[in-house]
């Protein structure tokens, strides 16, 4: 579930990236607009202020022509001006200045060159200082009289201080934003995300089996439609999958039907083919051979009849595992001494006790020796059993016959499976099918390899927690 | 050896080569193709072993030998379709002291006949029969009459000739533990890897008829992965 991750965060990325832009965007031109018209606003107070008192204020004052700075510091003019919040200076040309505070000493100086020139000209000029460590707005002008000129200062600080103010707002304003971008993506993508995280889930379900999960429809939109179109796959699906099953079924059934009404038959010339051989040596030389192959055949058809019952009861179900303690040395010394005299078997010393169904082992160790007798001839078999088991025990059945072609070893624990026919004598095909049935049920399985210097080696591996081994002692004698 | 077998079993080519097996093994045989008809002619008497058929028109099988066991003692085998269901253990429950899987071939099934048929005759590997009674607990034991019976009660306890003998071996040897394998060819006469079954249910129902609780034994104890002992 990699991409859903993805979405959530491709959808809150884009969210984000939008809503910040668009802050910036926003906050940026806000701010400068806020500036620019506080700015201006002050401006055209301060000047509307100057144009008074120079043609106001001023005159009133009644100066002398050519007034000294004595004149000047008694109109009392910069103490009026400051009551206002307003420092100022007095210029009177030739080097004189009067000025309401030491601040102001360089303010001439400092001014840019054109507004000492437009104030000498009688118009009204202004710019954006730092005075005395204020911003401030300093504007300029020519008293009526054309003997002195007044320059006004005002402390601007509080338009940057406004401007700040508005700046953090809007950066708050912006995180609100961008949280609550987040919080929209989110809700978005669970919106987006819950009905394919359903679906999913539903899949899931599908895969394991259940082939009546479906995707709930509950929208109209494009998933909606989706949905509908996924479940009538899985309907095709479902009804292809229960035909198949039925043909299944029924081909099994029939199969077990055709090999129990084969059994009385075959239990009758069993019994019948037992008897005449019994008697051979009294038949005439020509029909002696004849009832030898009866006899042989007889046999053939009993283990056929017999291997397809039992896979029928596989495949019904029906079989169910007995599980006891079985002391493997001892029971494959049991079934080697009856079925495959010439193999070979080496008992581990410690006595290997398992849990298991010694019914179906027996079944299986004696099918790979039938293996082994038709295809091998019973050349140097071996059946070997780790004496120390660890995860899980392997039994294992080597010979030193033709071996399987390496493209083929899958397939000889399938039905039927005869890898060369001309050597399988009388084997069905089925005895090594019926054993990886049998291994299945105790929860085991069936592998076969070609040995190193020809020759096959088949094994049995049991689960260990099926099987533990026992300490030697009380778990010998089963 | 002259014994007479009933032998019941509907399938009239399977009931007709049987037949010819067993006297050729010489056996009388009387046949009978169905569950009533084969009760019918075993109550008319002289019959030595039954052989029968589990699935039977009529009557089947595991009911004729419940029938059977009400009254008698006689060995039963079954032919059985599958060695390895229920049936053969209801079978056996139902009081057949053996069975033979079908297919069978006719050498094998007069073997069986055979080893049955010696039970009860002196006890198999027994030579002599002892005249001195066994006992196991409170059970007394007359070799000589074949009988059991429990100390204050003049009453006979009805053991099949396979429950005898078990009985008899166990309580021989007191405290021994004998395995399945080993009871399955002293009492049973196989000399290959038997059905174990046969000794567990055998032992279940003379448990059944000679314990106070069958389901807690005090005379014949199981002994866990091994088999079972008489208690001492």
């Amino acid at each position: 579930m990699r991409w859903p991750r993805g979405v959530r965060a491709r959808l809150a990325g884009a969210l984000v990236l939008l809503v910040a832009a668009t802050s910036i965007v926003l906050g940026v031109g806000a701010t400068a607009f806020v500036d620019a018209r506080l700015h201006q606003q002050a401006l055209s107070d301060a000047a509307a202020q100057a144009t008074f008192d120079l043609t106001v204020t001023v005159p009133g004052r009644q100066l002398p022509d050519e007034p000294t700075i004595d004149d000047v510091i008694r109109s009392g003019l910069t103490d009026t001006f400051r009551r206002r919040n307003v420092e100022s200076l007095i210029d009177l040309g030739a080097g004189e200045t009067v000025k309401s505070s030491d601040a102001l000493s360089d303010l001439l100086q400092r001014l840019p060159p054109d507004v000492p020139a437009r104030v000498g000209r009688g118009e009204l000029a202004y710019a954006w200082l730092d005075v005395g460590g204020a911003p401030s707005l300093v504007v300029g002008g020519l008293a009526p009289s054309g003997d002195i000129a007044v320059y006004f200062v005002r402390d601007v600080a509080e338009i940057s201080q406004a401007v700040g103010q508005l700046r953090i707002v809007m950066l708050a304003g912006a995180a609100v934003l961008i949280l609550v971008a987040l919080i929209t993506a989110r809700t978005l993508a669970r919106g987006i995300l819950a009905p394919i995280e359903e679906a999913g889930r539903t899949a899931e379900r599908i895969e394991r089996g259940d082939l009546l999960a479906r995707v709930p429809v509950t929208s109209h939109d494009e998933f909606g439609t989706w949905a509908d179109r996924f479940n009538r796959m899985t309907d095709t699906l479902a009804e292809s999958i229960r035909r198949l099953e039925v043909a299944q079924h029924q081909n099994r059934r029939f199969v077990a039907d055709v090999s129990h009404e084969l059994r009385t038959p075959v239990t009758a010339l069993v019994a019948e083919a037992s008897i005449l051989r019994e008697h051979l040596d009294a038949l005439p030389e020509d029909t002696r051979r004849t009832a030898e192959l009866v006899v042989n055949d007889t046999g053939r058809l009993r283990d056929l009849v017999e291997e397809l019952m039992e896979l029928s009861r596989f495949d019904a179900n029906a079989e169910e595992v007995t599980v006891e303690k079985v002391d493997l040395g001892k029971l494959i010394e049991t079934v080697r001494a009856a079925r495959s005299p010439k193999a070979t078997f080496q008992a581990p010393a410690k006595p290997v006790v398992i849990d298991a169904d010694p019914r179906r082992l027996e079944r299986i160790i004696a099918n790979f020796l039938d293996n082994a007798h038709e295809h091998a001839d019973d050349k140097d078999v071996q059946i070997e059993v780790d004496p120390n088991p660890e995860d899980e025990i392997v039994i294992a059945v080597t010979d030193r016959g033709p071996g399987v072609p390496e493209d083929r070893l899958e397939m000889i624990f399938d039905r039927f499976t005869k890898v060369d026919p001309s050597r399988s004598g009388g084997s069905s095909g089925l005895g090594l099918a019926i054993a990886a049935e049998h291994a299945a049920l105790m929860g085991g399985y069936l592998q076969a390899m070609n040995r190193d210097g020809g020759g096959l080696r088949l094994e049995l591996i049991l689960p260990k927690d099926v099987a533990r081994s026992l300490p030697s002692g009380d778990a010998a004698a089963t | 050896m002259d014994a007479t077998i009933l032998l019941v079993e509907d399938d009239p080519s399977i009931r007709e080569v049987t037949a010819i097996g067993l006297r050729n093994a010489g056996f009388t045989v009387e046949a009978a193709d169905d569950g009533r008809a084969g009760l019918d002619r075993f109550g008319a008497g002289g019959i030595d072993l039954v052989l029968l058929d589990v699935m039977l028109p009529r009557m089947d099988g595991l009911e004729v030998a419940r029938e059977i066991r009400r009254t008698s003692t006689v060995p039963i085998v079954m032919l059985t379709a599958r060695a390895d269901t229920i049936d053969v253990v209801v079978g056996l429950e139902a009081g057949a002291d053996d069975y033979v899987r079908k297919p069978f071939e006719v050498p094998e099934l007069v073997a069986r006949v055979r080893a049955a048929l010696r039970r009860g005759s002196g006890g198999p590997g027994e030579a002599a029969v002892d005249s001195t009674p066994l006992r196991l607990g409170p059970l007394l034991i007359d070799l000589q009459g074949r009988s059991v019976k429990r100390d204050g009660s003049d009453e006979e306890i009805q053991l099949t000739r396979t429950e005898f003998d078990l009985l008899v071996d166990l309580a021989r040897h007191p405290g021994q533990v004998l395995g399945r394998d080993v009871l399955l060819d002293r009492i049973w006469g196989y000399d290959y890897l038997g059905d174990s079954r046969l000794v567990d249910v055998a032992i279940g129902r003379l448990r059944a008829k000679i314990e106070t609780d069958p389901s807690a034994p005090e005379l014949i104890l199981t002994v866990r992965g091994a088999g079972y002992k008489a208690a001492r």
